[in-house]
């Protein structure tokens, strides 16, 4: 792929623009060799799967974090923003996805936070301030009471107040990250109607989402990032659905190897009644009517965008969310919704996809990690039986080759992939009969990629049902019997056989994304 | 995706030396603070002085071993002192009956409190400096209810556990060192002490490990409870009084402190048994230098923050490792 | 959604609060009290207060700007300071109630808690519900601008015990009515250089530390020490905070540290009955460490006739009659004390087993 460049001399409608941005974090290349200019006027998608480097390259444009090469344009000028201060006085306005707001403040305090009209007396002109606030609300389709504090509005309208203060300072880019994760449709009509109003005023909007219909709805322009590097830009409508997902994920749609490039061997056999099942699994604005099976022997793997609802579906299975409906039952046996207690009792496993903060427990040994789960059946009224504890972390240590210095070595010290194993061993402790894998291999060198793949091939041999859930189209295709592919919450395919393949995969994703209207309760 | 493989070996010296210091340094100040005492304190070197301080050490002990319980699972427990004020009340409450039932009753007031903290805390998802706060209020709010003002206590078996000793060692300072021992061995041995110190490090894993993560929390707070009013009935025996009023004040930063001097880190996930005993002895015996050499008490009180920002400081080393 | 097994562990926990709280409140029984019986007898005359004999200012009600009244009819508003958690302020608010009660007066009472705010609105409660005569025991001596302006208002005439207000006499209020503390201190001074012999090395327990009644019993005892027994010689000043717990725990460390002390002076009588404590702990005998100590609690004049405190200088709590008597005075247009001292007591060997029901 050859890297888009810009042209040298900016045009004049150029608002911001970035040229061979490269930014480096402690083990990570984040951004690598980034060019991306930001017109006026325009409506550009910036779009990527995890990792990608979008909020990176948000915090480079909005003064959060220093670029280590390339150069920041502004207007034409070479920049710095020293601080995300200094970068919204150059009308760089952000709105992030948590509303950055004071809850306890009044609207309309919220709306003029350091720049309250003032009367003669350098007093707050609230007169003038409340009915400038009214006013200003109003365009925004939302009527309220500008003096009631902001808390008791509602989510969608606390985006539509932080979106009038941000446009109102005067911007002259507006980045929206995720502006629709919580809003209703009405209100996302609203906030298309407010983003059309900036666009005639000259205004550059960076719109950063994961929902398709949104992006050909309203950009004109998108941005594909992948693994830190700009893979594409241009007009939107040039760059069908497909060929963005396949931008998205990496893989090109003419394609599709003929060879495997990952650890798995291939099918297995698959019993053929459901160690799981899961039915009609409903969460609000995340899950909508989930079904999936999973029989022994079986990985079935999970499809879909970022955001897609996958690693929700896994957490629901596992107990760790609170689900509006929907039950779970394994052996055919009902299972306990949002208990993980309940969940892992009943056999099912979950390796979650924030390894670092939700998988491991960093400060305790590998010894006690591998232990941590399983430690009820190794000890007696309560007593840890030393001799039970040595055995088990020995077979696994050896069954998984983790590579640590002792079992008595933190576990926050070791490796990525052996980090991944430690939390394997962990739920192979416990003799699961379910192991639900969000994202196993993400974020660990190649050769412990492929160790850990060869597990799941493995495991699933010795008759485990597994759940494989993985932005790696590779990983995902070659690693699972079945592919089940979502879609904003919902189940809109299923490749079984010979069904299950790049292609296949990426047209369902793209597919469903054009034939689904949105859904939302 | 920051990827960083940490590995102790790599680091430099001065990374060794702080981590040294911050493992060991309470034992190296005790050892400081003896040696000047043996050569600088009159009377210092006699087994009276010893009991003595064992004497004294005993209740901020005692506290502190439950304090150090619930800091491990990144809490803290800032209603011991009321509990020990709650306990003294109810000892002289229900002394009349024999000692032994006052101290059931005691060690029943304890758990309560911890009870109400541990649920709060677990269920209602208060956070644990706001639960124990409002306990620490109304606990003595409640001990003062009960017994409004000081009362003797004048049972002979109370006098006897406060004052007396076997094979020359007090009855209060062995108290103690069973408990420690007791602790100590739960921290290190039973299920209980494992997912504490999970739950400490890491709350969301420990959550999707399946622990019991409620169950535990509120067994903490019982457990330190329990362990105030233990506290809270020996000072009793000790004084010959029930004094809702003053006893257990500002109990609760002389544990916090004990622990903290003792290694144990604020962000949970580490308990560290033997550094609180020495942090505890620490803190008493400086104050007791002190006190021999009859500086003014504003001294004992800087003296006491030089320690604790001593601690502060070792612990921040360790979060920038 | 099956939550069932959650809302039973909370109904068990809920159940077992409940539980707990009525068994550690419910069918209690204390040690029977066979010390003394009834308690404070503040109602009878025993340890009545005395005003000492000092001239010093008078004032009029013409002075005040109040008008007389009869006080068999008045309203007295009477704002305690602190907690009745201790002898001092159980027998304070217990003397002010009888002799109210005595006299016939209604009375209304307030008590701040330790909150100075508390207090300045407890008063203004107070005037707001009809108090025609103020009684205060300030909890602090400055603040009371907001209070002083309220009662100006109305003309109420004010009379503070135990502490002084910093604001004008027969102005700002009628009179204040308390100890000497700095003399309290002589005396102590006094006692302690006859039990001695003015000879040896003594210590000092001091009172909590920033305390107006601290400076004035330390200044006062060492004054007298330094002018009256030269001999005697002060090797150790700690503070004690006023309570039994932390008299106890100092005077352990001392009599490690310095064997051959031959007197302690405790500032208060809690601590000195910790120094009892300690003294007992270490196995010595009544009297071979000699203690004087200051207040006049039932306990230290126990420990007078049980042979281990040499002397208690009494600091009376009882100031019901003598404020009833003041604003009596004061009512039916008679000139009284702008500052009046109380004569306090002491108990000595001589007098303690006698005197034991005076003590509070």
């Amino acid at each position: 792929m050859t890297p888009w460049r810009a042209a040298v001399t900016a045009p004049p409608d150029e608002v911001l623009a970035v040229t061979g941005l490269t930014k480096r974090f402690p083990g990570v290349l984040a951004l690598d060799d980034v060019t991306f200019t930001l017109r006026a006027g325009q409506t550009h998608a910036l779009v990527g799967e995890n990792g990608a480097g979008k909020s990176t390259l948000i915090k480079v444009l909005t003064g959060v974090y220093r670029p280590d090469e390339g150069e920041l344009r502004h207007l034409g000028e070479a920049v710095t923003f020293p601080t995300p201060l200094a970068a919204q006085h150059a009308g760089i306005s952000t709105i992030y996805q948590e509303v950055n707001l004071i809850p306890l403040m009044s609207v309309a305090r919220n709306l003029f936070l350091g720049r309250e009209p003032r009367t003669r007396l350098g007093l707050i002109d609230f007169a003038r301030m409340h009915r400038e606030a009214k006013e200003t609300m109003a365009e925004y389709g939302v009527h309220i009471d500008v003096r009631r504090p902001l808390r008791e509005l509602g989510v969608g309208a606390q985006q539509m107040v932080a979106l009038a203060r941000a446009v109102s300072v005067d911007a002259r880019v507006v980045v929206m990250d995720e502006p629709t994760s919580s809003l209703e449709p009405r209100e996302v009509e609203t906030l298309f109607g407010v983003i059309r109003r900036l666009r005639e005023q000259g205004i550059a909007v960076l719109y950063v989402s994961h929902r398709m219909d949104e992006l050909y709805a309203i950009c004109d322009t998108v941005t594909v990032l992948r693994d830190g590097r700009l893979v594409h830009t241009g007009p939107l409508a040039e760059t069908g659905r497909l060929q963005l997902v396949s931008l998205m994920l990496g893989r090109e749609t003419s394609e599709v190897r003929a060879e495997g490039v990952t650890k798995f061997s291939g099918s297995h056999d698959a019993g053929s009644r459901p160690v799981l099942s899961a039915r009609n699994l409903d969460r609000r604005h995340q899950l909508h009517d989930v079904s999936l099976d999973i029989r022994p022997g079986e990985v079935v793997g999970l499809g879909g965008l970022l955001g897609s609802g996958r690693t929700e579906t896994a957490k629901a299975i596992a107990g760790a969310l609170p689900l509006g409906g929907g039950e779970v039952t394994v052996d055919g046996r009902p299972v306990r919704t949002g208990s993980a207690a309940a969940a892992i009792r009943a056999g099912i496993s979950l390796l979650p996809e924030d390894r670092k903060s939700e998988g491991i427990v960093p400060g305790l040994s590998v010894r006690e990690n591998i232990a941590l789960a399983a430690l009820p059946r190794m000890s007696r009224f309560g007593l840890v039986s030393e001799a039970r504890v040595d055995a088990v972390v020995d077979t696994f240590m050896k069954r998984l080759r983790i590579k640590a210095a002792s079992p008595h070595q933190k576990v926050g010290e070791l490796s990525g992939g052996n980090q991944q194993k430690v939390l394997l061993a962990r739920w192979l402790a416990m003799h699961p009969k379910v192991l639900l894998l969000d994202e196993p291999t993400r974020g660990i060198d190649v050769g412990a990629k492929a160790e850990v793949q060869k597990l799941i091939d493995e495991l699933a041999g010795n008759g485990l049902g597994v759940l494989l859930i993985s932005s790696d189209v590779e990983e995902l295709i070659e690693g699972s019997d079945r592919v089940v592919v979502l879609r904003d919450g919902s189940v809109v395919g299923e490749l079984t056989g010979d069904e299950v393949g790049a292609d296949q995969l990426l047209r369902a994703i793209a597919e469903a994304a054009e034939e689904e209207t949105p859904r939302h309760d | 995706m920051t990827e960083l493989a940490l590995d102790n070996r790599t680091l430099p010296d001065r990374s060794t030396v702080v981590g040294w210091l911050q493992n060991y340094g309470v034992y190296l100040g005790l050892a400081v603070l003896l040696l000047f005492n043996v050569f600088f304190t009159d009377h210092f070197v006699s087994g009276e002085n010893f009991r003595t301080q064992a004497v004294q050490v005993s209740p901020v002990l005692i506290v502190a071993l439950g304090m150090a319980l619930a800091i491990g699972t990144e809490g803290i427990d800032l209603s011991v002192g009321a509990v020990m004020a709650l306990a003294t009340s109810v000892t002289s409450l229900y002394l009349g009956y024999g000692p032994w039932l006052a101290l059931v009753a005691a060690l029943i007031g304890g758990a309560v409190i911890g009870l109400a903290g541990g649920s709060l805390i677990a269920f209602v998802g208060v956070q644990p400096i706001v639960a124990t706060l409002a306990l620490m209020v109304g606990g003595r709010g409640i001990a003062l209810v009960l017994l409004p003002q000081l009362k003797d206590v004048r049972d002979p078996a109370m006098a006897t556990l406060g004052s007396g000793s076997v094979a020359g060692i007090p009855y209060l300072a062995l108290i103690a060192a069973a408990l420690a021992l007791i602790v100590g061995f739960v921290v290190r041995r039973t299920t209980f002490g494992r997912r504490l110190l999970a739950i400490g490090d890491s709350r969301p894993a420990a959550q999707l490990a399946g622990l019991p993560v409620h169950r535990v929390l509120i067994t903490v707070y019982v457990c330190s409870g329990v362990l105030a009013a233990v506290a809270g009935f020996l000072a009793t025996a000790r004084l010959q009084a029930s004094d809702p009023s003053s006893l257990g004040n500002l109990m609760e930063l002389s544990a916090i402190t004990a622990v903290v001097v003792g290694g144990t880190p604020l962000t949970g996930g580490r308990v560290r048994i033997g550094g609180t005993v020495a942090g505890a002895v620490l803190i008493q015996l400086l104050t007791a230098t002190l006190i021999k050499h009859d500086l003014p008490s504003s001294w004992t009180q800087i003296a006491q923050a030089v320690v604790i920002v001593l601690a502060v400081y070792a612990a921040r080393e360790r979060g920038k490792r | 959604m099956k939550p069932h097994s959650r809302t039973t562990t909370r109904n068990i926990l809920a159940l077992g609060l409940v539980a707990g709280l009525a068994l550690v409140t419910g069918c209690t029984k204390s040690e029977s009290d066979n010390s003394a019986p009834a308690q404070t007898s503040s109602s009878g005359d025993a340890g009545k207060q005395v005003a000492g004999s000092g001239g010093g200012k008078t004032c009029a009600i013409g002075d005040y700007g109040a008008d007389k009244l009869d006080l068999k009819n008045a309203v007295v508003g009477f704002s305690q300071s602190e907690k009745e958690a201790n002898p001092f302020r159980i027998a304070e608010t217990a003397s002010i109630k009888a002799e109210a009660s005595k006299r016939g007066i209604k009375l209304l009472t307030a008590n701040a808690q330790s909150q100075f705010s508390k207090q300045i609105s407890d008063v203004q409660d107070l005037i707001a519900k009809g108090a025609e005569l103020l009684v205060i025991a300030p909890l602090n001596s400055d603040g009371w601008e907001p209070v002083l302006r309220s009662a100006q208002a109305k003309k109420i005439p004010i009379i503070t015990i135990d502490r002084q207000i910093n604001a004008a006499p027969c102005k700002d209020y009628v009179s204040f009515i308390g100890s000497d503390f700095v003399a309290q201190g002589r005396r102590a001074a006094d006692q302690l250089i006859e039990a001695t012999g003015g000879k040896g090395e003594i210590a000092i327990l001091l009172g909590a530390a920033g305390n107006n009644v601290t400076t004035e019993r330390t200044k006062g005892f060492e004054d007298r020490v330094k002018a009256k027994a030269p001999g005697l010689k002060i090797v150790f000043k700690q503070t004690g905070e006023f309570t039994r717990e932390k008299g106890q725990s100092v005077t352990e460390q001392l009599i490690q540290s310095k064997p051959g002390i031959k007197a302690i002076y405790a500032e208060n009588d809690e601590m000195g009955l910790g120094a009892v404590n300690a003294l007992k702990g270490a196995g010595k005998k009544p009297g071979a460490v000699k203690i004087v100590t200051i207040d006049g609690t039932r306990n230290a004049v126990q420990g007078i006739a049980d042979g281990w405190i040499s002397a208690v200088i009494e600091s009376n709590p009882r100031f019901g009659p003598l404020a009833f008597a003041t604003l009596d005075s004061f009512t039916q247009g008679k000139p009284v004390g702008e500052d009046i001292v109380i004569q306090d007591s002491q108990y000595t060997g001589a007098n303690a087993k006698a005197d034991l029901n005076k003590a509070y």
